[in-house]
């Protein structure tokens, strides 16, 4: 593996968090992250196309109790967010939806939802996963 | 609805519910009864992305990849099997 200067590992985490597989793309490991991020991106708007947009949705941040217990009540959106950008931009859009007179009452319910929420979520603890191991070979002259 | 009587994706793509109205990543796709068939994509992109996290060389992520697919479903069955049993066993008793 090579032993040239590596970004540090903040900023290969960083971008690995804004998009999918750029942290192995910043330490030379192109092919591995082209791989995990066409799946990651994949993974999460399948949720998306399947469950429709408001299956991701952030917590409102506007309601009583403590930060904690208002995060807690969508946990899953800490997954979503795990996926950078389009998590957050789907939250985005879910919310604009929610708001729209046309597709306001468009949500899926139970098991499609259900599931729509399991692919958004598992895409960003992938994309985590990701982020770890890229920071941790940019630290380790792109061993693991 | 079991896995062997679940329709072709042809036919999913060729429902009427699929036209005019639909809109992509807005409304959920009618498939409420093809939901088991979920688990392919699912399980493929988490192992695909586990092997090339975990893999030194990426020439070896297909074959590891299509591996431990074949092992997710086996255990995905099977305690989807369990599961099934201890409801007929135990709940509907």
């Amino acid at each position: 593996m090579a032993t040239r200067d590596l970004p540090p590992p903040p900023l290969v985490a960083l971008a690995g968090w804004i998009l999918p597989g750029s942290g192995y793309w910043l330490i030379g490991q192109r092919s591995r992250g082209i791989t995990i991020g066409i799946t990651i991106i994949i993974l999460f708007a399948l949720g998306i196309l399947v469950a429709g947009v408001r299956c991701v949705e952030a917590p409102d941040m506007q309601a009583e109790g403590s930060i904690i217990s208002r995060v807690l009540q969508r946990p899953w959106f800490l997954g979503q967010a795990l996926a950078g950008p389009i998590g957050l931009g789907s939250a985005y859009a879910s919310d604009a939806a929610s708001k729209s007179p046309v597709y306001k009452n468009i949500q899926s319910k139970s098991r499609i939802a259900e599931i729509g929420t399991l692919y958004t979520a598992v895409a960003g603890m992938l994309n985590l996963l990701a982020i770890i191991d890229s920071a941790h070979r940019a630290g380790n002259h792109g061993n693991r | 609805m079991s896995f062997a009587a679940a329709p072709s994706l042809l036919a999913l793509i060729s429902n009427n519910s699929l036209s005019a109205g639909y809109v992509p990543f807005i409304y959920p796709l009618p498939i409420w009864n093809y939901w088991p068939w979920l688990i392919l994509p699912l399980a493929a992109g988490v192992s695909i992305v586990y092997k090339a996290v975990k893999c030194q060389s990426m020439s070896t992520v297909p074959k590891e990849a299509a591996t431990i697919f074949v092992w997710i479903l086996i255990g995905m069955l099977t305690a989807s099997a369990a599961l099934a049993g201890v409801v007929k066993i135990v709940v509907e008793r």
